[in-house]
């Protein structure tokens, strides 16, 4: 009905038109007056690494005066479809953090700067070389490793020794931790850990316990459906003997560590990385701890340092000096590495690791003293993943669920798993 | 309905009138479960909000709230309400405006094409959105769009939501030409006859369509998600993800604060609205 | 079509014929008012529209340039990849499950708050409340908690966890959608308003008991709304993502028994990279759709019943 009403309604329709149109307007544009190069900078995380990150990123604009730095975080689901599509728009940030799975699609698809090209103002001498060769895909280093973090068994170190079965140590191999699996679920009545069949990474990790791969220099597929067969019916076989967690359990894995079996209480173990595992401290109080992964049966290991996460500059930078100084800062700055800390796993800066190791506390420093305790005796990373890889995590998960549910035998998943693979990775 | 049958049924009535109650009662019950699930976790301590499957934390953890009071990343939780608050209220004023122009030229006037067009519209609706997802993002990047408000409120305007102009088409369906004939006969165009005449009457699917508009708009993420890159643009729903980290420890109890929290502007704004959907036909000019 | 005492709107001896406008004139009206849609239907809808289409029939993997593959994406979708089948299937099953439960429980709400006297705005907004949640991560959260082995559920039935096994996580997703009904129920309340009440008090002075009253002036006069509501959730249910993607965590699982049609889409398209065969799996959807709802429309003419039409 016309009347007082649409009055008040047409007011704050235009009042709220004019707020819109004033929303609209601002904040678009790149460079802020006054000269100053802007970059833009994104990674993912929790509030806590943006916290820091931040309070690095401002002690970089105050030694850099000219340089104007813009920071934009998310989770790191969102983070990937939101760099997937900025990138695909030929918009991606001017620096940002990649996973090591995605180096390879990123770099081949022309989205990423080649870095030797900034070498006088982006030092790597004093990284792992090892390491390093991570972020480089057909000779060319598109991307620096930004941390490095290993797999580790990490378990509720009460539960554990109240079970009296004798605790992990070092050189284990996979019959061991079979054995430890079966003996814990004896002692506890609960599994011993998650069953690691639909977890790509400890396929990985036994793989090269026996001196195989994933993926071959040229990126075809380093193993055959026979090896993958003999994993899923092992970890299978533990399954079934209620040693490892059951299916029910197993499919709700969501990658946060609330969601795993150890995280809920109905295990003993986990297999993860060994930073994120400090998200296990809030949910068992009484103290957990991390032990290595198991090797191969002639003891020859199978996990390596892992570079966490990369930084990366576009291609499209208007400002590839500056980008690259922001990328050095980060990596190779002192006051930065003791800002920063161990937040996105140890430092890679050799000097920089031994600089902050006696400053950093609590899990930061179990995880460092981990990763000491096996620096030396691991074999060097392999180079990044090609880019179908990042499908094929989900697919292993998923031709896993057909076998722990009882739908399929080892060997038909296996053969399934091989054939899409390999039309992945061709494509 | 009313006036006939109830003088002589007035007895029987009112047991029918309990059991109507109680069945909604009973029916709410089961339909708030999980809000009072919703509520209960925000208030749990770290421990419990996944591994705990009961409904009532051990005690009550506060402390979840004051950390989404903070806000995200330095921006103050106001400053997203108000972000949020500014693009739904876009949206809705937009789509009430252009999805309504569009529905009365489909329902009333006659042109070429009408067909053909009103096909097309619907499907639109059919396409899932991911497929359209990349196009749009470039045709917005082109325009220097991006990292804006622009692209979450400007289709909005352009009537790009069909939803609303279907169900605004079938409102008009449904409403008697009388008035409109009476119009016309007195010289109304159509333009006199839209404004005066048909908007009022088609007043309960306005009402529908701004509080789908809102919430929907409220909560719609993933969009809000690759147009909005500065932090202090960002919207309450997309830093309620920032909780959530898989690789890394994550915040769940502070993420279902955030929740009930992002979850009491839409709850006002559909009290608040909801009321006008009561007067539906009954005060209009029907009769007149 | 049964046609007590209701006025139709057409058949009215009128005394003198309204002015007609000329015919160049109503047409420019018409565009006036179309002007907005038709900007964005061009620009924001038709464009991309037709660019998905071309990458239907490419090889794009959203960083390399697209390159014309023909009709290999369909061959390989409907011949070589029993995952898409799957997919097809789970979303048929939820499409039959969730939108006659939806639509069913909408209407029952609604017939029931529209005859209340008293508490009529609380109910109705405690049973929208749950549409306010969208599928958002904490709802998710809950949801799967609650369907959980020692969940709510199973503690209330002993049905133990429906989220982790195969059979029965689809009906938890199902379920998700059918709880969050609010939105056809509000929708199916405007119309009811809209009901003029002298049609009741004519049919009750004619003798039609309640539930005559409800066949022959309710359902008829509701027709139009509850055909739009039968139409776009139909369109919905077959595109459903966010409650999938939510209860099995973005996976599908477990077991791919939730990996409805658009969530493997997104899978293919944004996780795998395949953006061409993603576009290639959306204009699938889009023809069965369009079938569907074709369908839909046709059998319209025999139910619904405009007021402003007369009989169609």
């Amino acid at each position: 009905m016309p009347g007082h009403r649409t009055k008040g309604f047409c007011a704050s329709a235009v009042a709220l038109a004019l707020c819109v149109l004033a929303a609209g307007c601002g904040g678009s544009g790149e460079s802020v007056g006054g000269g100053k190069v802007v970059l833009r900078y994104t990674w993912w995380g929790n509030p806590d690494r943006a916290e820091r990150t931040e309070q690095a990123v401002a002690l970089f604009e105050k030694q850099h005066p000219n340089i104007s730095v813009r920071t934009s975080f998310s989770g790191y689901d969102a983070y990937k479809q939101k760099l997937a599509v900025q990138a695909t728009g030929g918009d991606a940030p001017d620096v940002m953090q990649l996973d090591y799975r995605q180096i390879d699609q990123y770099a081949s698809g022309g989205v990423l700067l080649d870095l030797a090209k900034q070498k006088t103002v982006l030092r790597t001498s004093e990284i792992d070389s090892g390491l390093l060769a991570t972020g480089r895909v057909d000779g060319t280093q598109y991307a620096i490793p930004q941390g490095r973090g290993t797999e580790t068994v990490v378990y509720d170190v009460k539960t554990w020794k109240d079970s009296g079965v004798p605790l992990p140590k070092q050189g284990w191999t996979w019959d061991d931790w079979a054995d430890t699996m079966r003996a814990l679920k004896k002692k506890t009545g609960q599994p011993g850990a998650t069953d690691p069949g639909q977890n790509e990474d400890a396929f990985e990790v036994w793989l090269r316990g026996q001196g195989k791969a994933l993926y071959t220099k040229s990126g075809e597929l380093g193993f055959t459906a026979d090896d993958l067969t003999k994993w899923w019916t092992f970890t299978d076989q533990l399954r079934r003997e209620k040693a490892v967690s059951p299916a029910e359990q197993t499919t709700q894995l969501d990658g946060s560590v609330e969601n795993t079996p150890l995280g809920r209480g109905k295990a003993t173990a986990d297999n993860n990385w060994d930073a994120p595992s400090s998200g296990y401290l809030a949910i068992i109080p009484t103290g957990i701890a991390l032990s290595p992964m198991p090797s191969g049966s002639d003891g020859t290991p199978g996990q390596y340092f892992k570079p966490s996460m990369f930084l990366g500059v576009s291609a499209h930078t208007g400002h590839a000096k500056e980008a690259a100084q922001l990328v050095d800062f980060l990596l190779n700055d002192e006051a930065a590495a003791k800002i920063l800390g161990a937040t996105r796993g140890i430092p890679v800066n050799e000097s920089l690791r031994e600089q902050t190791a006696p400053l950093l506390k609590d899990f930061d420093k179990t995880v460092a003293d981990y990763q000491a305790s096996l620096e030396g005796k691991l074999k060097d990373p392999p180079q990044a993943p090609p880019s179908g890889d990042n499908a094929l995590q989900t697919t292993f998960q998923r031709d896993y669920d057909q076998v722990s549910y009882g739908r399929m035998s080892p060997r038909a998943a296996a053969e399934n798993y091989v054939t899409e693979a390999k039309a992945e990775l061709r494509s | 309905m009313t006036s006939v049958s109830t003088a002589a049924a007035r007895k029987p009535v009112r047991w029918g009138r309990v059991a109507l109650h109680l069945g909604c009662l009973a029916a709410l019950l089961v339909m708030l479960y999980p809000l009072a699930w919703l509520l209960a976790t925000s208030l749990k301590p770290a421990d419990e909000v996944i591994a705990s499957l009961d409904l009532l934390p051990s005690h009550l953890e506060w402390s979840n709230y004051k950390t989404a009071f903070e806000g995200v990343n330095d921006v103050s939780i106001w400053r997203l309400l108000s972000n949020s608050l500014l693009i739904a209220g876009g949206a809705v004023l937009g789509n009430v405006i252009s999805c309504s122009l569009a529905a009365y030229a489909f329902a009333r006037l006659r042109f070429r094409f009408r067909g053909p067009m009103f096909a097309f519209m619907i499907a639109t609706i059919m396409l899932p959105h991911h497929a359209i997802l990349i196009p749009q993002y470039i045709i917005f990047n082109k325009l220097g769009l991006v990292n804006t408000y622009w692209p979450l409120i400007l289709p909005k305007f352009l009537a790009t939501e069909a939803f609303f102009v279907f169900l605004i088409v079938q409102f008009m369906r449904g409403l008697p030409r009388e008035l409109e004939e009476a119009a016309r006969i007195d010289g109304c165009g159509p333009f006199r006859s839209f404004f005066q005449i048909v908007l009022p009457l088609t007043r309960p699917a306005l009402i529908t369509t701004a509080i789908f508009t809102f919430i929907w708009t409220w909560n719609d993420f993933f969009t809000q998600l690759i147009y909005l890159f500065d932090p202090d643009k960002f919207t309450l729903t997309l830093a309620l993800r920032s909780f959530v980290d898989a690789s890394s420890q994550s915040a769940f109890g502070p993420m279902f604060a955030m929740s009930v929290i992002a979850l009491l502007p839409i709850v006002l704004f559909f009290l608040a609205f909801q009321r006008f959907l009561v007067e539906g036909m009954a005060s209009s000019g029907l009769k007149g | 079509m049964t046609t007590t005492a209701i006025p139709t709107g057409e058949k009215r001896a009128t005394a003198t014929t309204p002015k007609r406008r000329p015919r160049r004139q109503r047409e420019g009206a018409a565009w006036v008012f179309l002007s907005p849609w038709v900007l964005g239907a061009s620009v924001l809808t038709l464009l991309p529209m037709a660019v998905s289409l071309y990458l239907s029939f490419t090889d794009y993997n959203l960083f390399d340039p697209p390159h014309w593959v023909g009709l290999r994406n369909y061959t390989q979708m409907f011949t070589e990849d029993p995952r898409y089948w799957r997919s097809v299937w789970t979303t048929l099953t939820y499409v039959v499950i969730a939108v006659p439960l939806q639509l069913a429980l909408a209407l029952v709400v609604a017939l029931a708050l529209k005859s209340m006297k008293r508490g009529k705005g609380f109910y109705r907004s405690a049973f929208y409340a749950p549409s306010l949640l969208g599928a958002s991560m904490s709802i998710a959260l809950v949801w799967r908690a609650v369907f959980n082995d020692g969940g709510t559920v199973d503690n209330l039935f002993g049905t133990g966890g429906w989220v982790n096994k195969p059979g029965w996580a689809l009906l938890a997703v199902a379920l998700l959608t059918v709880w969050q009904f609010g939105a056809p129920m509000v929708i199916f309340l405007a119309g009811l308003q809209q009901i003029p009440a002298e049609l009741y008090e004519a049919a009750a002075v004619d003798g039609a008991g309640r539930w005559r009253q409800f066949v022959s002036v309710t359902v008829p006069m509701l027709s139009p709304v509850l055909f739009f509501n039968l139409v776009l959730q139909t369109i919905q249910a077959f595109q459903v993502f966010t409650p999938a993607f939510a209860v099995s965590a973005g996976k599908g699982g477990p077991a791919d028994s939730t990996l409805v049609y658009t969530m493997y889409l997104y899978d293919r398209g944004f996780v795998a990279s395949h953006m061409g065969y993603a576009s290639a799996m959306a204009w699938v959807l889009l023809l069965v759709i369009g079938v569907v709802t074709a369908v839909l429309f046709r059998t319209s003419r025999s139910w619904v019943f405009y007021a402003s039409e007369g009989e169609r």
